[in-house]
């Protein structure tokens, strides 16, 4: 059974150079696309089909794109989910968020919110059983969770998804792009908006109330100490199951009952 | 470990430095006394601190009023400790001042110190004045993600972040917490919640962001608050944060970097670019976008929370096992690492294996070649930031605390009670870590698994 799995992709932008290139969670989103066993894999863009950074994608090994045609930094949400409404796929995937503009992560809820489909954020695995989707979610701390849903779905692949292949240039090359002319609505609130360089800020070390400058320099050269349990003297048993116990109360890990 | 913290309070401080600035001029009246010569002695220093309202102490010695880290801990006194050990209790109440045959009055200024230290704790315990709004002109709603129960640093950044919109009209916040049947360990009015909604149905807990969308839209709609905050959290606070922006129709701002009631910062553009813009409805906040409340208390009222309904499309299926062998150490949840201590790698590796925990190491052990390099911890190693880190057998040398200045949890088991990773740990365990692994190894099989 072939199973239409729509990718939603963007132009990113290198973070240090600043170039045009495959944006990273979406380059993930197309690699768990191409996993799926039996996905007809459908790669679609708003925005520019001149963009030369778009072929990154087809040389992935999906060999057409289509790109709805519109102005920069108009509003891609209407088209997209028209285009989706039309289209019907079973699986729309796209990155967690874009990394060229506003990067909002709202896309993905929007979309889902048009297309009235359940969405599953940051899932690094999916596979099928029938009508139902088994997905696997990143979370901090290389911990997963197994979720399942039925179809169709928008899920959402973050940056700690497995890597993305290589772009193959003959594949870019032959990959052919269709362009559709949409009407999208300029982004009007965007235009109060300003703009400059981000601003880095240094990171905090420590958050203290200090009476003086003395108290300050106190506060982060000491050591932090003295919040603690101190066990001393116990058996190992029974020190054993004091930190035993301790693992448990913080959840760290799970007794059997 | 301890849930009672004693708290810093200003007013407290203020009051022991006018007392000390007394005492000061009543310990200056002896010392302006008569010399031999006739001439009035002068204590310079003494005046001085008169003067200044500070104490004559050099300022190393300061009783320091009580604590002085970021989470408020109580500092330790360890001269009273080993007294304590000792059963030698430390003079409590100030003795009287004896006067010696030359008439003079002799004071102990080690027994006033530690009296003084005592009060100013019991004051400041007693009297952590708990800040009330009563009639806010507007609320504020933040919604902290909570995660094992606990706030975490972010959380208390957002709740901050809050607290500063709610300061700047006379509003108050309304911290929203889906707390679990088990509740919260972490005080949210010390956090800076005015009022809370509790969540406390098991239905809210694990991964259930339709649920809790559906809870925060109903507080939303019975409270009308004028921003919602979260901690933008990719699969937690963001995801949430995310629902309910649509479902209200509001143009959230994400990755926010600074907030002010009338202009807030955002990052785009792959994180090159701040916007400015005026505030939306719903703020996704970014870590350390505001300071945290310290050293203060609010009230944390309760209010009913609203009943809310939403049939879940997306079910959760419990964490998925994974070998935290596999895991990069950076990303590790659990980390036990060895030390010089460690001298039975056998048993080291099968604690850590009952455990399910990925193993670490020092520097020494790695040279070694007891772990691979990637496991070394530390300054020239992996800064790691699992849950917990359970040290064993490692002295807690600056280099190895640099590479854990993240962790929350830590456990130590040392065979020297006065080493820096002792200090450091929440739940240390003084003996022979030899004897100690096979034990723990032991329970985990026992408890865990159930053999
Ligand atoms: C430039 C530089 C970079 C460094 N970078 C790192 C780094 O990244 N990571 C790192 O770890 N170190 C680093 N170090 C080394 C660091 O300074 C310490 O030497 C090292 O961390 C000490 O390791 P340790 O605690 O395992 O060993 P030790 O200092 O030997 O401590 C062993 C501890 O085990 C305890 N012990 C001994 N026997 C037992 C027993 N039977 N039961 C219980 N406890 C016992 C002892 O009381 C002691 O506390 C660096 C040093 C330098 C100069």
């Amino acid at each position: 059974m072939a199973i239409d799995v729509a990718v939603l992709v963007s132009v990113g932008r290198h973070p240090v150079s600043g170039r045009a290139r495959r944006a990273d969670a979406d380059a993930r989103a197309v690699e768990l696309a191409l996993s799926i066993a039996g996905a007809n894999v459908r790669l679609i863009h708003a925005g520019d089909p001149g963009e030369p950074a778009l072929r990154d994608y087809l040389g992935m090994g999906a060999n057409t794109m289509t790109v709805l045609r519109m102005a920069p930094e108009a509003d891609p949400v209407l088209p997209l989910s028209a285009h989706l409404s039309s289209m019907r796929p079973q699986i729309v995937l796209m990155g967690t968020r874009a990394e060229g503009g506003e990067d909002s992560g709202l896309v993905p809820y929007l979309v889902a919110q048009a297309l009235e489909v359940p969405l599953v954020p940051g899932i690094v695995s999916l596979s099928l059983a029938g009508e139902r989707a088994e997905m696997l979610q990143g979370l901090p701390r290389g911990r997963r969770r197994s979720l399942a849903a039925s179809l169709p779905l928008v899920a959402t692949v973050p940056v700690m998804a497995p890597a993305p292949r290589m772009s193959a240039f003959g594949l870019a090359r032959r990959g052919t792009i269709e362009v559709k002319d949409v009407t999208a609505a300029a982004d009007e609130a965007r235009a109060a908006w300003t703009e400059g360089p981000a601003r880095r800020r240094p990171k905090r070390i420590k958050v203290m109330k200090a009476a003086s400058a003395a108290d300050r320099v106190r506060a982060v050269t000491e050591m932090a100490a003295g919040k603690g349990k101190v066990l001393q003297n116990l058996p190992p048993d029974e020190a054993a199951k004091a930190i035993f116990d301790y693992l448990v109360a913080e959840g760290i890990v799970q007794a059997k009952p | 470990m301890s849930e009672e913290r004693i708290r810093r309070d200003p007013r407290a401080e203020r009051e022991t430095r006018r007392a000390r600035a007394v005492e000061a001029e009543e310990a200056l009246a002896p010392a302006a006394s008569e010399s031999p010569s006739g001439r009035i002695r002068r204590d310079p220093r003494a005046e001085r601190a008169a003067r200044t309202g500070r104490a004559a102490e050099p300022v190393a010695a300061q009783p320091s009023a009580v604590p002085e880290s970021e989470s408020g801990r109580v500092r330790r006194d360890p001269r009273a400790e080993r007294a304590s050990r000792t059963g030698r209790a430390t003079p409590v109440a100030p003795q009287p001042a004896t006067p010696v045959p030359s008439g003079r009055v002799r004071r102990d200024p080690r027994v006033d110190r530690t009296a003084q230290r005592q009060a100013t704790a019991a004051r400041a315990e007693a009297a952590a004045p708990v800040k009330t709004v009563a009639d806010p002109k507007f609320l504020i709603l933040a919604v902290p993600d909570l995660e094992d129960a606990r706030l975490s640093s972010h959380d208390k950044d957002v709740i901050g972040a809050a607290r500063g919109l709610a300061d700047a009209g006379g509003g108050a916040v309304v911290v929203l917490a889906f707390t679990g049947p088990e509740g919260v360990k972490d005080g949210l009015g010390e956090a800076g919640a005015d009022r809370m909604l509790r969540f406390a149905d098991a239905s809210f807990a694990g991964y259930a962001p339709e649920r809790r969308a559906a809870a925060v839209l109903a507080a939303i709609q019975a409270l009308n608050p004028q921003h919602v905050l979260f901690p933008d959290t990719g699969v937690v606070g963001g995801d949430v944060g995310r629902r309910v922006a649509v479902a209200l129709g509001d143009r959230a701002a994400s990755n926010v970097q600074r907030v002010a009631p009338d202009r807030i910062t955002r990052r785009g553009r792959g994180g090159r670019a701040d916007f400015a813009l005026a505030p939306p409805r719903v703020l996704l906040v970014a870590a350390e976008a505001a300071d945290p409340v310290i050293d203060e208390r609010y009230e944390a009222r309760e209010l009913p929370a609203p009943r809310t309904e939403a049939v879940p499309r997306v079910k959760d299926r419990g964490l998925a096992a994974t070998d935290p062998a596999t895991v990069p150490m950076a990303e590790a949840d659990f980390i036990v690492s060895a030390g010089n201590g460690v001298h039975d790698w056998d048993a080291f590796h099968r604690v850590a294996a009952a455990l399910g925990a990925s193993e670490g190491g020092s520097r020494p052990v790695c040279d070694a070649g007891h772990l691979p390099r990637h496991r070394q911890v530390g300054a020239s190693g992996t800064l790691v930031e699992p849950r917990c880190y359970v040290a064993l057998g490692i002295a807690g040398a600056p280099q190895h605390l640099q590479g854990i200045s993240k962790v929350e949890r830590v456990v130590a088991i040392n065979a020297d009670a006065h080493c820096d990773m002792v200090k450091r740990a929440d739940l240390a365990v003084v003996g022979d870590v030899q004897a100690l692994m096979p034990a723990l190894e032991r329970i985990a099989k026992e408890r865990r698994h159930g053999n």
